[in-house]
């Protein structure tokens, strides 16, 4: 009972369910507010605050993991995005170390940037699997937006993954 | 800590492998990870419905504030359209009767044979790098994966995946997108005159004249007048006025050149920002040169995907290649993909994919 309440309270579990909701929140109000016809990728936003305020380790497992779920609805292979978002989840934790005691805005910074370049990784990775035609200009654009809009979500998606990624002891 | 840390290092590599196994498999249509899927879905579905009820009030405000105007012009224009097109829709419905009428009396297929479902849009794609929507039907409603999505104008898509209730249409600016289509280049607008000898032992010859030809050529010949009749909108038809000589008979033959030509191609999607194009069109001599505004149309066949002549869109641009490449063709789809409400499914499926009972 004690280990199964133990699994029930980690992080992990924490991070499935909130996850569940993050992923919601993409194919419902995210689909739909489409800024100059871009989605804003919550799910990618996610990944990467994570990365940066818990380092690449756990940003690439809470990418992977986000990947994954996010790839079960979407109809291109499963286990694309995981690895899209894997690396890209990566990036952000290794990107933060360049910055000693990074405050807000670096973070910030850090956000966007590894925002564009995560939302490049998935087009790439289709082409690598083989499903061409994605790599165009018009990633520029997608990037640029999607990464504008991550910066101005951030501080929200921050309080969200630090209180669902937060390490706290059973307490029976 | 480092024990940790060594484990979260085990659980990355575990997972990079589970997915790439998981895009091999799923790549060769794994009946696995369609389960998996179905699985997920099973568990978010009921998330996904109550984030949707809840979030609707914020996108419904969104819109509001960024897309009343785009509304507005759009009513405005909709409206223009709707008064201009009124009168030809009657006329248009009887030629399409018509022409329905003619292709069953000859056993040809049409698409009043072909049942369909009725869907709803349900769903855009999350991410920017797919051009899939998603409707309220699946295969309960007797949807199978390949069947041919349209709307009013047209061809929008394919099923590419079905579930119990729903599915998801691969739209035709989709890359992955490609389908064996025809492109009808239209004939030229002209008059033919059919001339029959009076000399019963000499054959008939036909010969074509053009408009500013003279109607008048011997004194020992008869003279039959065709015009071609156009109205704005239709297939001109064509209206002979025969001659009476006894013992003759005379034919009317339009001028080849006046026929349709129709020639094959695939149409492939492009992604968002960019119109799909056909390629593969023959640079025969005889299909002359395609203009723009000519329709593209499906071709057909026992292989293809979709029954034939299903409107998809019209040539925006011919971009022309060197060498013996037939030209590549832009097309602009008639469909507007950005603004789709209500769909139809036609529940067809080529003679090789139908499965023996």
């Amino acid at each position: 009972m004690i280990r199964f309440l133990t699994i029930m309270s980690s992080r992990w579990t924490r991070l499935v369910l909130v996850l569940l909701i993050v992923i919601s929140l993409q194919t419902t109000l995210f689909t739909e507010m489409r800024p100059f016809g871009v989605a804003a990728q919550l799910v990618l936003l996610f990944v990467v605050v994570s990365g940066s305020i818990n380092g690449s380790v756990i940003g690439a497992l809470t990418g992977l993991i986000a990947g994954l779920m996010y790839d079960l609805i979407l109809p291109t292979p499963v286990g694309l995005t995981s690895l899209a978002l894997g690396l890209a989840g990566a990036t952000a934790g290794l990107l933060i170390y360049f910055f000693h005691d990074p405050n807000w805005w670096m973070r910030l910074v850090a956000i966007g940037l590894v925002s564009l370049l995560g939302e490049v990784y998935y087009p790439l990775a289709q082409t690598i699997v083989g499903l061409d035609g994605w790599l165009q200009w018009r990633i520029v654009k997608v990037a640029i937006v999607v990464a504008v809009c991550n910066v101005i979500l951030s501080p929200l998606a921050i309080l969200v993954c630090r209180w669902t990624l937060a390490e706290r002891k059973l307490q029976v | 800590m480092a024990v940790a840390e060594s484990t979260r290092r085990r659980a990355i590599i575990l997972l990079v492998l589970t997915s790439i196994i998981l895009i091999t498999l799923d790549l060769q249509n794994s009946s696995a990870v369609s389960g998996l899927r179905n699985i997920f879905g099973t568990i978010f579905r009921p998330v996904e419905s109550t984030t949707r009820v809840v979030t609707r009030p914020i996108s419904n405000a969104w819109h509001g504030v960024f897309d009343y105007n785009d509304v507005l012009d759009e009513n405005d224009r909709l409206r223009e359209k709707v008064a201009q097109q009124e009168g030809a829709t009657i006329a248009a419905a009887a030629s399409v009767r018509l022409a329905q009428e003619l292709l069953a009396l000859n056993g040809l297929p049409t698409l009043a044979g072909i049942n369909a479902v009725t869907a709803q849009v349900i769903g855009d794609s999350p991410t920017n790098f797919s051009q899939t929507i998603e409707i309220n039907q699946g295969t309960e409603s007797g949807i199978r994966v390949g069947m041919p999505v349209l709307n009013a104008a047209g061809l929008i898509g394919k099923i590419t995946k079905v579930y119990g209730d729903r599915s998801v249409v691969m739209l035709i600016t989709d890359p992955d997108f490609a389908l064996s289509v025809k492109v009808v280049n239209s004939p030229r607008q002209t008059t033919t005159t059919t001339i029959a000898k009076s000399n019963a032992a000499v054959p008939s010859p036909v010969v074509p004249v053009e408009p500013d030809a003279s109607l008048e050529t011997e004194a020992s010949t008869t003279t039959t007048t065709t015009t071609t009749t156009t109205i704005a909108g239709f297939t001109p038809s064509v209206t002979t006025l025969p001659a009476v000589p006894s013992g003759v008979s005379s034919i009317t033959v339009p001028l080849a050149s006046d026929l349709a030509v129709r020639e094959t191609g695939v149409i492939e999607g492009r992604g968002p920002s960019r119109q799909p194009t056909v390629r593969f069109i023959s640079n025969a001599v005889r299909f002359g040169d395609i203009q723009v505004g000519v329709p593209i149309v499906t071709a057909g066949g026992s292989r293809s995907l979709s029954p034939p002549d299903i409107l998809i869109g019209t040539v925006a641009r011919v971009v022309e290649r060197l060498g013996s490449a037939g030209p590549v063709l832009e097309i602009e789809p008639v469909a507007d993909l950005t603004n789709l409400s209500f769909l139809r499914v036609l529940l067809y499926q080529p003679i090789t994919e139908k499965v023996n009972p």
